[in-house]
């Protein structure tokens, strides 16, 4: 185990709760919330899995002209109350990989709770209000969670040739060692999906501040959605066609396939620029 | 990671019949449809976690209810003349970036079957899967055989319908058998069991095809039921072969003319017992299917 997890330094920490988002989420919502709080919460960095049992390494990849390469990281600050977890998906050994996170938090930082972040491509309209929704690994946790606004009864199968998300999977490694967990999911409009959804990621936030009493300043992410909601606006004023789709998907109605690949074009389109990474 | 028995059967030297999917499914439908004829019992199962991802997930109320992960599940049932076990693996442990079980996680799962096979006295195991074989899918199959040890080579020459390895044309005593319905009977040899695998025949056209071959885990069946002298309904297994032949028969049909000519040839070849289906043949007809397969999932 301790081959496989390199510590920079050993955090002291009381007893934190371990909060866990995935690189590859539709909005890039799970990237996005870990980041803002490792930059909020000033963490570092303090432990890694080596990445050769669960990558492949046969080469790298590269995104926007950069080189990528799979770095899943630890991080917190002396005394946190959290411990954040960012990672790419392992491409293999995932049991073995969800098990050294949970490990890590709970031996060597004596994590007590698990959080993950996790979003579900909606058909929704961008202005209808982003939900939270809480799938619980323990009756007591869902319990307690009654007095924060989000959904607690969802009901759900896994489709026929589908997979359960990873979130899922660690969530049941967690409840295997008894340690309380919850997936946070926000249905994010399919066509804010591959830019950033900052509604999205402050329903998470919001949730955290209040759990965690971390009373974090949103008022970023509020300028940031008010930015992208005012760009979409004119776009709608000079697109017809774009205010249309809209439009429908505000009274519920579906679009076809054809007017959603249009959409999501036209939405990419006008908010280009408008990225913050 | 290990093995969890519910219950710890009686059983007198029994033998233990495998089965994971594969080229056609043959070996799992094989080994399956002879568990659910005899009324095997489940008693046991391989803990997944550790070698497979997920496969569903059930959310009730909020609560995550169940993750349910590939099964790997041991099956028993005392008949007349020979107690039986059956191992039904639903995926094959594949190691990174391969199709079939192969490396550590193959090797850690093979052990962990044949620890069970030892803890109850087994003698003997079977494995089956397919034989890519030169053939035609409107011919019955043949089964090809393998064994772990010189002694069983003359029983197996006593099965019918079977045709040993090294008989096969142009393999030169030559030949391998992928994933772990090979990996499993040659570790079983290396432990002292003694392991038989039996291949059923599918054309090398359809091998690469996503479509189950019911008709070759047929074949299987049948030899296995000699071996063992216990009586099989073969209904199922005629009836997911008429299925399936309508399937194969309206992919046959979209077959350029010129492969279908060559492989009408060697039917006709093959019916005459006559030896003209060559290594050129072969060749041929192997580049030109996956050619065919590629432009149809191209257009899909």
């Amino acid at each position: 185990m301790k081959e496989l997890v390199k510590f920079s330094w050993q955090p002291e920490l009381k007893s934190p709760s371990l909060v866990v988002g995935w690189s590859v989420d539709a909005g890039k919502l799970g990237e996005k919330v870990t980041g803002y709080l490792n930059q909020k919460l000033t963490h570092h960095s303090f432990a890694e899995i080596e990445p050769a049992e669960f990558f492949p390494l046969g080469g790298v990849a590269i995104e926007n002209d950069l080189l990528q390469f799979p770095e899943s990281r630890f991080y917190s600050r002396p005394g946190g109350d959290l411990i954040i977890f960012r990672s790419p998906p392992p491409g293999y050994e995932w049991y073995k990989f969800l098990d050294l996170i949970l490990d890590t938090a709970q031996h060597y930082c004596h994590g007590k709770e698990l959080y993950t972040i996790g979003s579900i491509i909606s058909p929704g309209a961008h202005t209808t209000p982003r939900e939270l929704i809480g799938v619980f690994n323990s009756p007591e946790l869902k319990e307690a969670f009654s007095r924060y606004d989000l959904d607690r009864e969802l009901n759900y199968e896994t489709p026929p040739g589908h997979r359960p998300t990873l979130n899922s999977f660690l969530l049941w490694a967690a409840r295997r060692r008894n340690i309380p967990g919850v997936s946070l999911w926000v249905p994010i409009p399919f066509y804010l999906v591959t830019v950033d959804d900052a509604r999205a990621q402050r329903r998470v936030l919001e949730f955290f501040n209040q759990r965690f009493d971390l009373r974090i300043d949103l008022s970023d992410l509020d300028e940031e959605a008010r930015l992208q909601n005012e760009k979409i606006s004119r776009l709608r004023g000079s697109s017809p066609e774009i205010d249309r789709y809209i439009t429908r998907l505000e009274s519920n109605l579906r679009l076809s396939e054809e007017e959603n690949e249009k959409l999501v074009l036209g939405i990419e389109e006008c908010l280009q620029g408008n990225q913050q990474t | 990671m290990g093995i969890r028995l519910f219950e710890e059967p009686e059983l007198r030297k029994p033998d233990m019949i495998l089965g994971w999917p594969g080229i056609g499914n043959i070996g799992i439908i094989a080994a399956d449809t002879l568990r659910g004829q005899v009324q095997a019992r489940e008693f046991g199962e391989i803990e997944s976690w550790d070698f497979f991802y997920p496969k569903g997930l059930k959310v009730k109320a909020g609560l995550l209810e169940e993750l349910e992960f590939p099964g790997n599940k041991f099956y028993y049932q005392r008949l007349k003349g020979k107690d039986l076990i059956f191992f039904i693996g639903e995926e094959q442990p594949t190691a990174p970036g391969r199709t079939y079980a192969e490396g550590e996680k193959a090797y850690q799962m093979a052990n962990l079957v044949l620890d069970v096979a030892g803890r109850f006295g087994c003698q003997r195991v079977y494995t089956s899967g397919a034989a890519v074989a030169l053939t035609h899918h409107t011919l019955k199959p043949r089964v090809w055989t393998v064994a772990s040890r010189e002694g069983l080579i003359e029983e197996m020459k006593g099965y019918s319908n079977t045709v040993l390895m090294s008989e096969i044309e142009g393999r030169g005593n030559q030949g391998s058998i992928s994933g772990l319905n090979g990996l499993l009977p040659g570790l079983a040899k290396k432990r002292g069991f003694d392991a038989i695998c039996l291949m059923g025949e599918i054309p090398d056209y359809l091998s690469q095809s996503p479509l189950p071959y019911p008709r070759a885990a047929k074949a299987v069946v049948e030899v296995l039921a000699g071996i063992l002298g216990i009586g099989v309904d073969f209904t199922p297994f005629d009836t997911m072969a008429a299925q399936i032949d309508t399937v194969i028969d309206s992919l046959y049909e979209k077959f350029p003319p010129e492969i279908k000519e060559r492989i009408e040839q060697r039917k006709s070849a093959i019916q005459a017992k006559v030896e003209t289906i060559t290594e050129e043949d072969e060749t041929w007809i192997k580049e030109h299917i996956d050619e065919f397969f590629k432009k149809k999932s191209g257009n899909e």
